[in-house]
């Protein structure tokens, strides 16, 4: 069997490499990569390409074999005259569907946990700062087990008269208005919430909703209503009680991580 | 030796003594961990003791289930009988669509599931004392889709009834729509048939006949069983003899005698397999001849059941239309010349821009259970206007009858459309709040179904802080209610000379919003279904480039290889 040329296996790499970036991880992994991206990633591979093949003078020469053959062997013929249709053609193609495309307006970019202010509020009222704010009935978790019970329940009783619409009643996020929302609610479920943030951050994203968010958050879009329209400061911390409760995960406390 | 023999036997005993109750209790009680997941995923709606009060049941409609009246919609049994054990796992595992009775299938096991199903059925004494599975509704010869079929079951769509609650296209507009109440008293509103991804039980023609025939148990939708179809016990054509007799008669013409014995059989055959029904229905023993008689009858009910499912099925598009939440553009096309007028052909030229709408749960007052479920829009715009055609589902034409005591205001229809009032001018550049603007203001077109020809220009700062422009525009407005659907037709110049109105540049992308109130639904004021924000876009014209650069692209590469291959051939000679 005939060796393979150089060319053709950098060829073949460079092509696994954008099917690797377009499809595989921009597909089956996450969500698609931007088509600039994926170009700056395939210039990189394409200079390492060279740079490999251009160390040595020899190296370079049977790297360019199959070109110079193709384009002046005279038992090539077919070959070039196929490519030389070919690739023009594919270059048209390709113009013509990029200026026909339609055009799409820009999404938002966003950021979901943006920066809290410094102070807990609740309406005007200071509660502290934010980061010695804490919620006054997670003591009882260990000090009294029979009120902390009520608490817990008080917090289901107000996340399924107001929340599970949004948030859903696993709190997995899909509550049966979710799907027409945009952002779309936030999943308790997921373990890089409540294990990331303190109470206070919860109260805070509770007692705003969207409009409390600084302009990174997109205020403007998100659904999430301000509760302390609502719901008392003592519903407020129930509720997170709740979802800690629910999900088996913990908040993170002052001092620890970050 | 023998004390501890002794007070370990006498131990044994004790705890067996102590446990047999205990035993004998489980079973009929439904195992530990049936209770557990009730008590832990279903009380809150359902109601610790199965009454359907659980805490969160105040705001919801339909209300949660209260189980201890063993009524169940979603069956594949008989009217009259309770479900099967499958039925019921079954509408846990995949939950009930367009309710907030949601599917436990990936957060709860199967056996946590079957367990559960244990245990709501010891809230219903009826479970324990019935001896006898009960009887599954036949699915055995299923009539496959057709068109014919879909054609026969249009008849009997109108035959049987389903229009007086379901209306002439099936959109639940019918004249008693208003009217219906459930088994617990609570407001109850006929399925909108189009729809079909909003049924309870499912959108196969298998799940829409096993409804009518099984029934919705609790609902003021009856069981379309045996006597309750027209001319039961007779064959098609014996039927529509027997119909010709019956209109002689009715017309006052006097029948022969042969025409006389022929309506008497009829009408005997009609009784006696009427009389069949009932006893079957009332589980009572039959002879042969009856079974034969009840059977022969059920055959033809059957058949004309699949036809209707099979017509069900036709009305509601294939699938729910897509939608790319907050990525959806509604694209307006450009027309030279004269704009098209509501009625005309050239709407049928576009797809429908479909909006999903949610209930404006954000600010009290709140809507937690909508009754309109989209929204469709369609676009065309000239050099110097643009028009719009607005259509949606609603059950009640509310035209402004009832007024609210508080308030003095009216329930009536109408829809609010929400843009900027100067598109944003690149993605970081704030919007207005998605609800009625707040700091930012927003531009609107309000129109009521009390005033049909006219559109208000209002500009809101927040959901109650909504002014009339005192500078109202020139629109071009036409609207129309029929058959449970709206249509709204609006036209307007691109540019206007009011600061406070939005302007329009072809090729700008201007965010869009939708409210919707239904006012026999009681919307009013915040109280209503909304959209998230969406993006409207003149559509320019497909650029002519697309002509010029493809080829120029061709010609250059072409001659890029050429000029390549003389070079490379100058060099090596
Ligand atoms: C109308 C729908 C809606 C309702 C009702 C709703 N939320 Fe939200 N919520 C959202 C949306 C959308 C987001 C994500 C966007 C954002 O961060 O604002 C969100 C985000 C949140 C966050 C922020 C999480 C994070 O990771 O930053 C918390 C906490 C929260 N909701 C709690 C609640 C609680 C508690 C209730 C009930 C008292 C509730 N929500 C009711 C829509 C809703
Ligand atoms: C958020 C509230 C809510 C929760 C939580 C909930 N349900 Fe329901 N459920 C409903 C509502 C509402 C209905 C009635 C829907 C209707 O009548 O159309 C219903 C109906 C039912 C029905 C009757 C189905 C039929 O065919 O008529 C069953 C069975 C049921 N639920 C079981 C459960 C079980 C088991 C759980 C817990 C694992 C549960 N539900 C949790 C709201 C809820
Ligand atoms: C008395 C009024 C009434 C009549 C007559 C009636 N329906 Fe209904 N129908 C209802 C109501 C109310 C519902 C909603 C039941 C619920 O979900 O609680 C409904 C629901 C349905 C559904 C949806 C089932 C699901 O899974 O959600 C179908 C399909 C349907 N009807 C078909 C029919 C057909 C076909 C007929 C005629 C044979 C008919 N109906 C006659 C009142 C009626």
């Amino acid at each position: 069997m005939k060796k393979t040329s150089l060319f053709t296996i950098c060829l073949v790499i460079f092509i696994v490499c954008w099917i690797f970036l377009r499809f595989v991880i921009g597909g089956i992994i996450s969500a698609p990569i931007p088509n600039t991206v994926i170009a700056m990633y395939m210039a990189l591979i394409f200079i390492a390409i060279l740079v490999h093949v251009s160390v040595e003078d020899s190296r370079f020469t049977e790297f360019l074999r199959p070109v110079n053959e193709t384009l002046l062997d005279d038992n090539k013929r077919t070959r070039r005259l196929i490519l030389v249709i070919l690739i023009p053609l594919l270059l048209s193609g390709y113009t013509y569907s990029n200026i026909a495309q339609k055009a799409s307006p820009l999404g938002d970019p966003r950021q979901a946990h943006p920066k809290p202010p410094l102070d807990l509020t609740y309406k005007d009222e200071v509660i502290d700062t934010m980061q010695k704010a804490h919620n006054p009935y997670r003591k009882y978790e260990k000090e009294d087990p029979e009120l902390f019970k009520e608490h817990v329940e008080n917090g289901r009783s107000v996340y399924y008269k107001n929340c599970f619409f949004c948030h859903g009643d696993h709190l997995d996020g899909k509550g049966h208005f979710a799907a027409a929302l945009n952002p779309l609610p936030a999943n308790f479920q997921d373990p890089g919430i409540i294990p990331n943030y303190q109470e206070s951050f919860f109260f805070w994203r509770i007692s705003k909703g969207g409009p409390g968010l600084p302009n990174e958050g997109t205020p403007w879009n998100t659904a999430m209503p301000i509760w302390e329209d609502i719901l008392t400061q003592e519903e407020i911390w129930d509720v997170i009680i709740f979802l800690s409760e629910y999900t088996g995960y913990t908040y993170r406390t002052f001092g620890e991580g970050h | 030796m023998r004390i501890t023999m002794l007070t370990l036997t006498s131990l044994f005993i004790l705890a067996c003594v102590v446990m047999l109750p205990s035993f004998g209790q489980e079973a009929q009680e439904g195992s530990l961990i049936g209770k557990q997941v009730y008590e832990e995923s279903c009380a809150h709606c359902h109601g610790l003791e199965g009454r359907g009060d659980g805490s969160g049941a105040e705001n919801l409609l339909p209300r949660p289930r209260d189980f201890t009246r063993g009524l169940y919609k979603i069956r594949s049994t008989e009217s009259g009988q309770l479900p099967t054990d499958k039925d019921l796992f079954d509408i846990i595992t995949v939950g009930m669509p367009g309710t907030s009775m949601p599917g436990w299938e990936t957060s709860l096991s199967t056996n946590e599931r079957e367990e559960v199903v244990k245990y709501i059925k010891t809230f219903f004494s009826g479970f324990q004392e019935n001896e006898k599975p009960p009887r599954e509704v036949r699915l055995a010869d299923k009539i496959p889709y057709s068109k014919e079929s879909v054609e026969i079951g249009k008849g009997l769509y109108v035959e049987l009834g389903c229009v007086e609650c379901h209306g002439n296209l099936g959109r639940g507009d019918g004249t008693s729509a208003p009217t219906l109440v459930d088994a617990w008293d609570f407001k109850t509103w006929p399925a909108n048939l189009t729809e079909n991804w909003n049924f309870r039980g499912g959108s196969d023609p298998e799940d829409i006949f096993k409804r009518f025939i099984g029934g919705i148990a609790g609902s003021p939708m009856p069981a379309f069983q045996g006597d309750t179809f027209y001319h039961f016990g007779l064959t098609p054509e014996q039927s529509e003899q027997y119909a010709a007799l019956e209109k002689k008669v009715e017309d006052g013409e006097e029948l022969t005698t042969e025409e006389e014995e022929l309506a008497a059989q009829y009408f005997e055959i009609n009784d006696t397999a009427a009389t069949a029904a009932l006893d079957w229905a009332e589980g009572l023993e039959m002879s042969p001849e009856t079974l034969k008689i009840y059977n022969d009858a059920m055959k033809v009910v059957y058949e004309k059941s699949w036809h209707l499912a099979n017509y069900v099925k036709s009305l509601s598009p294939e699938k729910r239309p897509e939608f790319a939440i907050g990525k959806h553009v509604l694209r307006s096309q450009y027309i030279q010349g004269e704009l098209p007028a509501l009625a005309d052909e050239t709407w049928n030229t576009l797809e429908f821009s479909y909006y999903p709408l949610f209930g404006q749960i954000v600010v009290e007052p709140r809507q937690f259970n909508p009754s309109i479920d989209s929204v469709n829009v369609k676009s065309f715009y000239n050099d110097t206007e643009v028009v719009f055609l607005f259509s949606w589902d609603d059950k009640t034409h509310n035209t402004s009858e009832e007024e609210n005591e508080e308030t003095g205001k009216t329930y009536q229809d109408a829809i609010a459309i929400q843009f900027p009032v100067r598109p944003p001018k690149g993605p970081t550049d704030p919007k207005p709040y998605f609800l009625w603007g707040g700091k930012k203001p927003v531009y609107l077109w309000q129109w009521k179904a009390s005033a049909p020809d006219t559109l208000t220009e209002l500009t809101a700062k927040g959901i109650d802080k909504a002014e009339e422009q005192e500078a109202q525009g020139n629109f071009a407005v036409e609207s129309d209610y029929t058959d449970g659907k709206y249509s709204l037709w609006v036209k307007r110049s691109l540019k206007t000379d009011d600061k406070k109105d939005l302007q329009l540049d072809v090729a700008t992308f201007v965010p869009i919003a939708f409210s919707v109130w239904d006012g026999g639904n009681g919307d009013i004021d915040t109280k209503r279904v909304i959209s998230s924000w969406y993006s409207f876009v003149l559509e320019p014209l497909p650029s002519t480039r697309r002509f010029i650069y493809p080829p120029l692209v061709a010609l250059l590469s072409f001659g890029l290889l050429v000029g390549l291959r003389r070079f490379i051939q100058r060099r090596n000679s």
